[in-house]
């Protein structure tokens, strides 16, 4: 008795390429949406004339290098860990809102993952941060 | 005499189906990326306890040429504070957030003019940073 062989089907569904395609697409996307979105909120008030900050004689003063920190001007400058323990102790007996004022001014070459590094300290202290930053200015001379 | 009409097949290419799909989906993609910043080349600095933004109203890049970026299109510091308080219009506290993403080794003379642009317009900072673990 001769068995008949059943036809295989050769060509592929090509109805479904779209299907496959669609999905390869919506995996792609979804991988490549992975992007850091978390981080630190920071509250900086606006810029005051300088005859308001002078009132403000007892704001505690942070002056950024490159990789360390110098408080309220004076040296040696400090390390992360010991600037940490020195504001702490600055910042651990005032209460009113305006003593707890940090002035930080930065050097140009101070690289964003060491200013925000200081500035979580601070924060993190309970300072308030304001940014001391230079004005350029152009002046003639005759 | 009498001609006899060709049939004609009606059905519709299926093999090209996957093509169109998937020219269509490229297209797309190619147009949403012009909008957003994922284009553009940044590392974040490192940080702990962070948190997500409730809000999210406006994105300022700084990327790894010293470039700033509002919502993904390059504009110069100066006017960059007028070009966000367009931006954040009259929006009540809490919907005037701005997402701040700085490469770690930008230097301060690059982003202490843009967080004073943000600051003064009234913007909301939000540090994108990178989650450091704790070390014990």
């Amino acid at each position: 008795m001769n068995l008949k062989r059943t036809k295989l089907l050769v060509e592929p569904p090509a109805t479904a390429t779209s299907d496959i395609a669609f999905i390869l697409i919506v995996f792609f996307l979804v991988c490549a949406s992975v992007e850091p979105d978390k981080g630190r909120a920071q509250v900086l008030p606006r810029s005051e004339p300088e005859k308001e900050k002078d009132k403000q004689s007892q704001t505690i003063e942070v002056d950024l290098t490159r990789t360390a920190v110098i408080l309220n001007g004076k040296f040696p400058p400090l390390t992360a860990e010991q600037f940490a323990r020195a504001i702490a102790l600055k910042l651990a007996d005032k209460t009113r809102d305006e003593d707890r004022i940090v002035a930080v001014k930065s050097r140009k070459e101070v690289p964003y993952s060491h200013w925000m590094q200081v500035t979580g300290i601070i924060e993190d202290a309970g300072g308030v941060i304001t940014l001391q930053i230079e004005e350029e200015q152009t002046v003639k001379v005759q | 005499m009498i001609v006899k009409r060709r049939q004609m097949d009606a059905t519709i290419p299926a093999m090209a189906m996957g093509d169109i799909a998937f020219l269509l989906l490229i297209f797309f993609v190619i147009l949403a990326r012009a909008r957003d910043d994922s284009h553009l080349q940044w590392k974040p600095a490192s940080g702990q306890e962070l948190s997500r933004p409730q809000t999210m109203n406006a994105s300022v890049v700084i990327d790894k040429y010293n470039v700033t970026y509002l919502n993904g299109r390059e504009i110069p510091t100066v006017i960059l504070g007028e070009a966000l308080k367009k931006l954040l219009g009259e929006n009540p506290a809490g919907r005037r957030t701005v997402m701040f993403k700085v490469h770690h080794e930008v230097t301060a003379v690059y982003f202490e003019p843009v967080i004073e642009a943000i600051s003064e317009a009234g913007g909301e900072l939000h540090h994108i940073l990178k989650e450091e673990k704790k070390t014990r």
